[in-house]
């Protein structure tokens, strides 16, 4: 948009200066050719024709303050002059974006908001310089950003878990209990070196009790996989019935997921999350029981649990790892699952 | 720390991707553990590069293949939306099926750049990349190129980029010709290839290996030309039957601004029939770079003075000449100078490099033609392979008394 067309528009207006209304308020006048470098309010000159008095000023966009207009401007005056080499550009560009985090996003978005590309790219390009090779500690220091994401959630780069409201709520209780099982094993003497999984079907019992803690804790974490499918594979098979519980459906939906979750590790393990997040968790994320059942459930479901077990082959509780393929059970996201309490020769694998 | 300090997460999503976009694709998947606002604000972005940096360095090759894959392959699966690039440049993944799941997942996705350099091997391109009919740009390295007969063309691509594939030359003319909006063009690491070009967008075209005969058919809009061409034992055969390889390669490209040729590339142009002068005249051509140039070759000479005597814009010459051949050419070329070149004017040359001179007489020869023809010569750069200091003295002092007609004319003598 040269000066000489909007001559043509408004012959009679031989100002060369346009109104511009901030967000405080005060009105101002800006040279034309500075406020025209800006494609909004060239825009607005010339679709709506406003700006040509003190009348019909422009009003700003919201996002752009007056700190920033005014630093938008003094971008736009330098740049708006067509003598100036590539270099004297850039050394002017790089001693223009010094300054801090804060208004550097102030800035980008008042630049967004005119429309002026070339100073929304020189400040994105700012900012990915910040974020660059820094660790989310630093990045969210720098961007005052919450650490509202729980463990699991970092780890986990899952889509379908993420807005329910009630995994929150699991999660909350996941945490608890993971605590308490890093107590426990301060505590106790955990013998877990065994290659082979010779727990009892009492054991399991017990564990899913939540009496006795003693096969939780796993020094290598290969291990630790397979007993988590054990507990996995016991676990989300019994509440099939019970449908009004509501942490119980939780945990199905949740071990559901988690299980295929489990299973994909391989193909979903960024491995630069794990290398920035030091806590312990890919141990003990789950494999949780959540003690706040009440007692009546309790007793349900040990009486699913035996059931179920008798089915089973001691085989398979005492099976080898690698063999195993806990995806047999087909569990839906509403932690129905068809593997109900049929026939063993269903669903074994081994 | 509230939601009214955080300044970054609020910004509109076209800017938080066009900064993610500056970050490697790993520093971009980062921010999802952020905070929950970032969680998913990297998975639309349609920009997507890999390479072996994205995965930790490890001395075991087949650790930083798996994890690459499983890196990859975790990236696709979360990213939401269409994915317009797509670029995979490492030595490390070569024969993979998941490659081939990849590009079904990415032809599904509204692919437009595909950049695909892998390691060396057998890698056969899948026949789901025939399918992405909107691919603007293709890059393949080490792969094998074999479309389906149903294939027509990538109607919408307008850069290709074939380096050391395995196909058969038909196949890359049809492919040429089924690619009506091609600008760009490089072809590389080749044996034996026999092609002809027709893309009548075409503005660059790079080809570099072993060309046994190339044909310009139909490239009107050509702007640069970059050659390094090998060539095969038996072209240096049919040296009389053929055509003037100079015109059937340069007969049809007015436009051309810049030239560039290595190795054998003078020599090519120089095989075949000399019809005396050329149909074309290269109004824009201003820099023109030949290297290995074999000034012995009377033939090659001749092609060096057409090019140059046919561009009256010519701004910048680099000549390169090669070692010493031994041929006893050397008398025939003398009086190719004497002739109607000086007649000729080169306005607007400015620039001259010439290396690797030995002292032969043609060369000397061409450097008095070019002092004598440019009236706005500036610089002269000279720099010689030769290591006895006395023929090098001879060979200063000759050039030096040659008359410029340029007044600002100046020799630059650098040490090779």
């Amino acid at each position: 948009m040269s000066e000489g067309d909007l001559a043509v528009i408004q012959p009679e207006k031989m100002k060369s200066y346009i109104w511009l209304q901030t967000t405080d308020g005060s009105i101002q006048q800006v040279e034309q050719e500075v406020a025209m470098f800006c494609p909004m309010i060239c825009q607005e000159v010339i679709q709506k024709g406003v700006g040509s008095s003190k009348n019909h000023a422009i009003s700003l966009p919201q996002r752009v303050n007056p700190a920033m207009f005014s630093l938008i401007l003094d971008y736009c005056r330098f740049h708006q002059l067509p003598g100036r080499s590539n270099k004297e550009r850039k050394t002017y560009d790089e001693k223009f974006i010094r300054m801090d985090t804060k208004r550097l996003c102030e800035l980008t978005s008042a630049a967004d908001s005119l429309q002026l590309k070339p100073l929304v790219d020189l400040t994105s390009r700012a900012l990915a310089r910040i974020i660059e090779g820094k660790t989310p500690e630093e990045i969210r220091e720098i961007f005052h950003l919450p650490d509202d994401l729980t463990e699991e959630e970092k780890l986990e780069p899952l889509k379908n878990t993420m807005d329910d409201p009630r995994i929150r709520l699991l999660n909350r209780l996941y945490a608890k209990k993971r605590k308490e099982l890093k107590e426990r094993e301060r505590l106790k003497n955990v013998e877990v070196e065994e290659p082979v999984d010779e727990r009892s079907v009492d054991d399991l019992l017990s564990f899913i009790n939540g009496r006795d803690r003693k096969v939780v804790k796993l020094s290598k974490g290969k291990k630790k996989n397979k007993k988590k499918k054990d507990q996995k594979i016991v676990f989300s098979d019994e509440p099939h019935d019970i449908h009004d519980k509501e942490s119980h459906d939780l945990h199905c939906k949740y071990k559901g997921v988690e299980e295929t979750g489990s299973s994909m590790r391989e193909v979903h393990n960024l491995p630069s999350m794990e290398d920035d997040i030091c806590t312990p968790k890919a141990e003990s994320e789950d494999g949780d029981i959540d003690d706040e059942i009440d007692p009546a459930m309790r007793e349900m479901l040990d009486r699913e649990v035996e059931d179920f077990a008798r089915r089973l082959n001691t085989n398979w509780v005492r099976s080898r790892g690698q063999e195993r393929r806990p995806v047999h059970f087909s569990i839906n996201g509403n932690g129905t699952t068809r593997r109900h309490t049929g026939p063993s020769t269903g669903h074994t694998g081994s | 720390m509230g939601e009214s300090t955080d300044f970054i997460s609020d910004l509109p999503q076209s800017i938080i991707e066009n900064i993610l976009t500056r970050l490697s694709i790993r520093d971009a998947i980062r921010t999802s553990v952020l905070s929950s606002k970032w969680r998913y604000k990297w998975s639309t972005l349609t920009d997507l590069v890999f390479d072996e940096k994205c995965v930790s360095p490890s001395n075991d090759r087949s650790v930083v293949e798996t994890s690459l894959v499983r890196f990859i392959t975790g990236v696709l699966l979360l990213h939401q939306g269409p994915i317009h690039k797509f670029q995979l440049s490492t030595s490390f993944l070569q024969c993979r099926p998941d490659v081939d799941q990849w590009l079904l997942f990415l032809s599904r996705n509204g692919i437009k750049e595909l950049v695909l350099e892998l390691g060396e091997g057998e890698f056969r391109v899948p026949s789901c990349l025939f399918s992405c009919l909107k691919l603007t740009r293709l890059d393949l390295c080490h792969c094998e190129f074999d479309p389906p007969r149903y294939f027509k063309g990538f109607s919408y691509l307008k850069s290709l980029n074939l380096h050391q594939i395995l196909v058969a030359p038909e196949v890359i003319e049809s492919l040429i010709s089924g690619c009506p909006l091609l600008e760009f063009l490089s072809l590389s690491y080749f044996d034996s290839l026999v092609l002809s070009i027709s893309a009548p967008n075409l503005m660059y075209l790079s080809l570099d290996g072993e060309f046994k005969d190339i044909f310009l058919e139909n490239t009107p809009k050509l702007v640069a030309i970059s050659v390094s061409m090998y060539m095969h034992e038996d072209v240096m055969d049919f040296e009389q039957s053929s055509d003037y390889s100079l015109v059937k390669f340069l007969g049809g490209v007015p436009l051309l601004e810049k030239l560039v040729g290595y190795i054998y590339f003078t020599k090519y142009l120089s095989i075949g029939d000399d019809p005396g002068r050329l149909p074309i005249t290269y109004i824009h051509l201003k820099t023109i770079e030949l290297y290995q140039v074999s000034f012995e070759d009377a033939n090659e000479v001749l092609v060096l003075l057409r090019l140059v005597t046919h561009s009256p814009n010519l701004k910048d010459l680099k000549v390169s000449a090669s070692p010493i051949q031994l041929f006893p050419l050397e008398e025939e070329g003398f009086d190719l100078f004497d002739r109607e070149y000086f007649d000729y004017k080169l306005p607007r040359l400015e620039t001259v490099k010439m290396t690797d001179v030995s002292g032969i007489r043609n060369e000397l020869e061409f450097i008095r033609f070019l002092l004598g023809t440019s009236p706005v010569l500036e610089t002269i750069i000279v720099t010689s392979s030769l290591s006895d200091k006395d023929a090098k003295m001879d060979m200063v002092v000759e050039l030096l008394r040659y008359p410029r007609i340029s007044p600002r004319a100046q020799f630059i003598f650098l040490q090779d």
